[in-house]
């Protein structure tokens, strides 16, 4: 069959829409009004086919906590950021479509005046477990990451005393990798019309009549193919933890992302519907959550250490992803011209609070990827809810609905994963996620929280309250400016209040932002390379300045 | 009551002290622990343990199975915050002891004792959460670097206390104290073993079974140090003058005879919270490191908060990015040296508790059960008991550096010249050094606190991010 003509969003040839070239949200939207039907949130642009891409398996850049600003005004980080965005926006719930479009008039400022929600029509929402139409590249990554979870069966775990973490995960990952190899990606590339990446087919139609033409007749575009393949492989293979360190965390998670975003912009979801986020919905509930489960699998099985945890004081073990978009699946419906809410929650989403009921969380677990991550946690952790997780149970006291919790997990996720020199040291940059700088990126401000990455010494110059670099595609998703309640100034979580100041403590208020007089000290580059024979576990901490 | 014995009930309540309070006792502290040398030196009896990660109500078990303080003389080897939600009031309590009862509570430097470890892996973030400021946590780091790097545990005996039987080297008890298991002592040399299989109660056929050949061990799981002789020229670095004529507290280097010093029979312990580093040979070289710093990220400091044994020949690199493995071979000719019998050390999750390596050697103490509320481990705590016979009783010593004669020469620890091993005055096949028998060690294994034992849950104080 053929696949459907690419929506018009995706078939521009500038390769990316101008970012918003400030950090206020409005400005955007109001730019690309000469579109009336599909106004121009951020979405990550597919490449158009060119002869002169050259592909390359991507490489480590960030080498220290100095080279942080660097990525934070990347291309890369803006494409990473426009990504999520544009999934997020995806799964937020529609507003019924026989409803006229209130806010034709004003769509920047829908969120002031949006009107009550009629009673009668009901909002469409994006559950896990509803029937959708998934475009056959989705089905396909379904069935790979299948056969992913079937090699679990063939490394099983070791028995017998031993340390935490199962040195078969090492097994595992080896099978992966051998199916790598032998082709387990190639078939992604289908629906791509090679040849148009390659030599002298440069027309849509002539690649694209056939599928796997370009990738079995050879010549140009079978080498495209494999540059391609090199490319999104770099992405793929870190997104399954470290065999090393038998661990998973955030970094693996986003390089998944990663993956799909390099997917995506090769034209792979091509065959999917542009129109109304429907592919990206796709996306996320059809292969994003079905690799979380993939590793959720792994975790157990494996008894995979968190990555760099904050032990109780991170928002979760090992992935951060599911609560933006689980938080997106609940939150107050939109039109397709609407921005995403600040606040409130779809009519019959369950109370945040829920979270920290462990029957509720079971009743949505398989609806909703926020508790079908908080479920996990509890199949996990023994213990009060509130001890283990207490930034989960903190924002489950939040009032204002789900869609002010999905504009603090967008935030928190720039500040803790993107941001934080552990998190993002592995990720590497090829062609489709650039190293090259983002000519459209703010002058990357000397935060204090860059500044207290590793590699920085200079703390005294920071300057709280500027914001990091491209806080833009943050900035615009969540009408927040990229100042300083979008960045943490230091290297924890920030908070305003102190808790238990009625507790007869002399608690200061709240400098947040204070940098730490003792900063870190400069690191010297670890020069001892790569590591022995021990067998990793879980009570391993891992040097900060480790490199790997 | 005093100020100092309000703050404990408080804490004991689980409850934070105010700030004030918290400068106030840290500069206490730290008045008090600039004087203790780089290596403290601790009289059995002792209760040594492992990493506590700031699981407060598991510390209260470990104080309910352990008897409390100061009824019972502890030893902490580090790792008392990050990863759990009461770093705080964990260290806190540690602190207000140490200072209320300086003698009965030892507290030594964990890897997560700094800085830079606590703002990624957690204790940071809970005292801004539960401060608002980084204030608690700064006066917390000007703490640690004046924590002690080590300690040497003198007079511990070779027999545990009635009612055991005197060959008992090793008795596992639960935490209602009864007694899950026993292993008793070789005759000669062959230390008893009780390894990774030392499941509660499940090894009791472990121990005593070694073939014995010539006095030396040959062991089938001591296979690292019977393959080590490759390794010993760069393991045995010279040692000039020689040390046969002195005599001194064991582990503090001023007796090198093996044939037995004077003091304790049951020979000294060292207790570091990671392990060795290839730049020290002798104790006596850890108390000439300048500690009053942030844990550097390499060198002698660095690595004994680090490291970490493993099945291998010499030294390998750790996947931590920090520190060395080390083998068998490298605790044997360290203990020669150094007149040890055992290294206590934490720094490493274990399923059971503790795990002892290397024909016992070297034994890794684990204080913190369910670590991180998923792991489904039980802890332990080593207690060791004191020595009756009258030897090797020393009056408690902060540490006084140079006690040695002998330790003017070569300070290289790895690539010395290796013509002069200091026990036969050749090339030492580490196999073959003598072992000294280790003190008896009675372990305790306890489980998580029951749930029951938490407070309410805290206030919803919610991150920036969200406001």
């Amino acid at each position: 069959m053929d696949p459907p003509p690419p929506p018009s969003t995706h078939s521009s040839t500038t390769p990316v829409p101008p970012p918003p070239s400030t950090t206020t949200a409005t400005s955007t939207t109001s730019t690309a009004s000469t579109s009336t039907t599909t106004p121009s949130f951020p979405r990550l642009a597919v490449l158009a086919p060119s002869k002169t891409h050259t592909f390359s398996p991507p490489q480590k850049r960030i080498h220290t906590g100095a080279d942080l600003p660097h990525f934070l005004t990347s291309l890369a980080y803006r494409d990473i950021g426009i990504f999520i965005l544009q999934l997020n926006r995806a799964l937020c719930p529609r507003k019924p479509s026989s409803l006229p479009t209130s806010t034709s008039t004003s769509t920047s400022t829908a969120t002031a005046t949006a009107p009550a929600v009629k009673a009668t029509p009901q909002p469409q929402t994006f559950p896990l477990n509803a029937p959708r139409s998934d475009p056959p590249s989705v089905l396909w990554l379904r069935d790979m990451l299948d056969q992913v979870a079937g090699l679990i069966d063939q490394a099983p775990p070791e028995k017998g005393p031993r340390r935490f973490g199962n040195v078969s995960f090492r097994r595992w990952y080896t099978l992966l990798e051998e199916k790598v190899e032998a082709g387990l990606l190639r078939g992604v590339l289908e629906g791509v019309d090679l040849g148009a990446w390659g030599g002298s087919l440069g027309a849509e139609e002539a690649g694209g009549g056939i599928k796997g033409e370009g990738d079995t007749k050879g010549g140009d575009g079978m080498l495209r193919g494999e540059g391609i393949l090199e490319e999104v492989k770099g992405y793929f293979l870190g997104a399954f933890g470290s065999a090393q360190r038998l661990d998973y965390g955030t970094g693996h998670e986003l390089s998944f992302l990663a993956f799909l975003g390099a997917l995506w912009k090769v034209g792979v979801f091509r065959d999917g519907k542009g129109e109304g986020g429907e592919v990206e919905r796709s996306v996320v509930l059809g292969v994003f959550e079905p690799y979380l489960k993939v590793v959720r699998r792994l975790i157990l099985t494996y008894n995979l250490e968190p990555a760099g945890s904050h032990g109780v004081w991170g928002l979760d073990d090992h992935t951060f992803l599911p609560y933006i978009f689980g938080s997106a699946q609940l939150t107050r419906p939109i039109t397709e011209t609407e921005p995403m809410p600040l606040e409130g929650s779809v009519p019959g989403a369950p109370r945040p609070s829920d979270v920290a009921k462990a029957a509720t969380v079971d009743l949505h677990r398989d609806s909703n990827m926020y508790f079908s991550a908080i479920g996990f946690i509890n199949d996990v952790k023994t213990g009060p809810f509130w001890e283990h997780s207490p930034i989960l149970f903190d924002i489950s006291g939040i009032k204002d609905g789900w869609g002010k919790i999905n504009k603090g997990m967008i935030k928190m996720f720039n500040a803790e994963v993107l941001s934080k020199f552990p998190v993002v040291q592995h990720f590497p940059f090829g062609s489709l996620f650039s190293w090259d700088p983002d000519p459209e990126a703010a002058l990357p401000a000397r935060t204090a929280h860059v500044a207290s990455q590793p590699g920085n010494v200079n703390t005294a110059t920071a300057t709280p309250g500027e914001g990091a670099g491209t806080a833009a595609p943050w900035a615009q998703a969540t009408k927040m400016p990229g100042s300083a309640a979008g960045v943490p100034s230091g290297p924890g979580i920030p908070y305003s209040r102190a808790p238990w100041a009625a507790g007869g403590s002399a608690a200061p208020s709240a400098p947040r932002g204070v940098v730490p007089e003792t900063g870190p000290p400069p690191p010297t580059a670890f020069p001892r390379g790569k590591p022995g024979t021990a067998s990793n576990q879980f009570a391993v901490t891992k040097a900060p300045w480790a490199k790997d | 009551m005093s100020d100092l014995d309000r703050a404990i009930t408080q804490l004991r309540a689980c409850r934070p002290i105010p700030e004030a309070e918290v400068r106030e006792l840290c500069h206490k502290a730290r008045e008090l622990l600039i004087e203790e040398g780089n290596v403290v030196t601790v009289n059995a009896p002792v209760t040594i343990c492992g990493d506590i990660h700031g699981q407060f109500h598991d510390l209260m078990e470990l104080f309910r199975v352990g008897g409390d303080v100061p009824d019972t003389n502890y030893l902490f080897m580090g790792d008392f915050v990050d990863r759990g939600f009461y770093s705080l009031e964990t260290f806190l309590l540690l602190l207000c002891l140490k200072v209320r009862y300086p003698d009965r509570m030892t507290l030594i430097r964990g890897n997560h004792e700094s800085r830079q470890i606590t703002t990624v892996y957690g204790f940071y973030d809970e005292c801004l959460r539960k401060y608002g400021s980084a204030n608690v946590w700064r006066y917390c780091c000007d703490v640690f670097d004046y924590l002690a790097l080590g300690a040497i545990v003198l007079g511990a005996s070779n027999t545990l206390p009635e009612p055991a039987p005197d060959d008992v080297e090793i008795e596992v008890h639960n935490s209602d104290g009864q007694v899950i298991s026993r292993f008793l002592r070789q005759k000669d040399l062959d230390r008893g073993r009780i390894n990774s299989t030392a499941t509660s109660g499940s090894a009791s056929a472990a121990n005593g079974q070694h073939p014995i050949t010539n006095g030396v061990s040959s062991s089938p799981t001591s296979s690292p140090s019977a393959s080590s002789n490759k390794n010993t020229n760069n393991n045995n670095p010279s040692d000039p003058t020689s040390t046969t004529a002195l005599t001194g507290p064991p582990g503090s280097s001023a007796s090198s005879s093996s044939g037995g010093s004077l003091g304790n029979p049951a020979g000294a312990v060292l207790c570091v919270h990671g392990g060795l580093s290839p730049l020290i040979d002798k104790v006596d070289k850890i108390r000439l490191l300048d500690r009053k710093q942030e844990v550097p990220h390499e060198g002698a400091m660095c690595d004994l908060l680090w490291s970490d044994p493993d099945e291998i020949d010499g030294w390998g690199l750790s996947p931590r990015g920090a520190g060395f493995l080390f083998g068998a071979d490298i605790v044997r000719t360290f203990n020669h040296r150094n007149d040890l019998s055992l290294i206590a050390r934490a720094h490493q999750l274990v399923m059971e508790g503790f795990k002892e390596m290397f024909d016992a050697s070297i034994v890794t103490v684990w204080s913190a059960p369910n670590y991180c509320y998923r792991c489904g481990n039980v802890a332990a705590l080593l207690e060791l008991s004191e020595d009756e016979s009258g030897l090797g009783v020393l009056a408690r010593s902060n540490g006084d550096m140079g006690r040695s004669l002998g330790d003017g020469g070569s300070s290289s620890g790895l690539g010395g010249s290796s013509s002069s091993g200091n026990w036969s005055g050749g090339v030492v096949d580490t196999s073959e050094l003598p072992i000294r028998p280790g003190p008896a060690r009675r372990y305790r294994v306890f489980q998580a606190a029951p749930q029951d034992s938490r407070g309410m849950p805290a206030k919803k104080p919610v991150a920036d991010y969200f406001l």
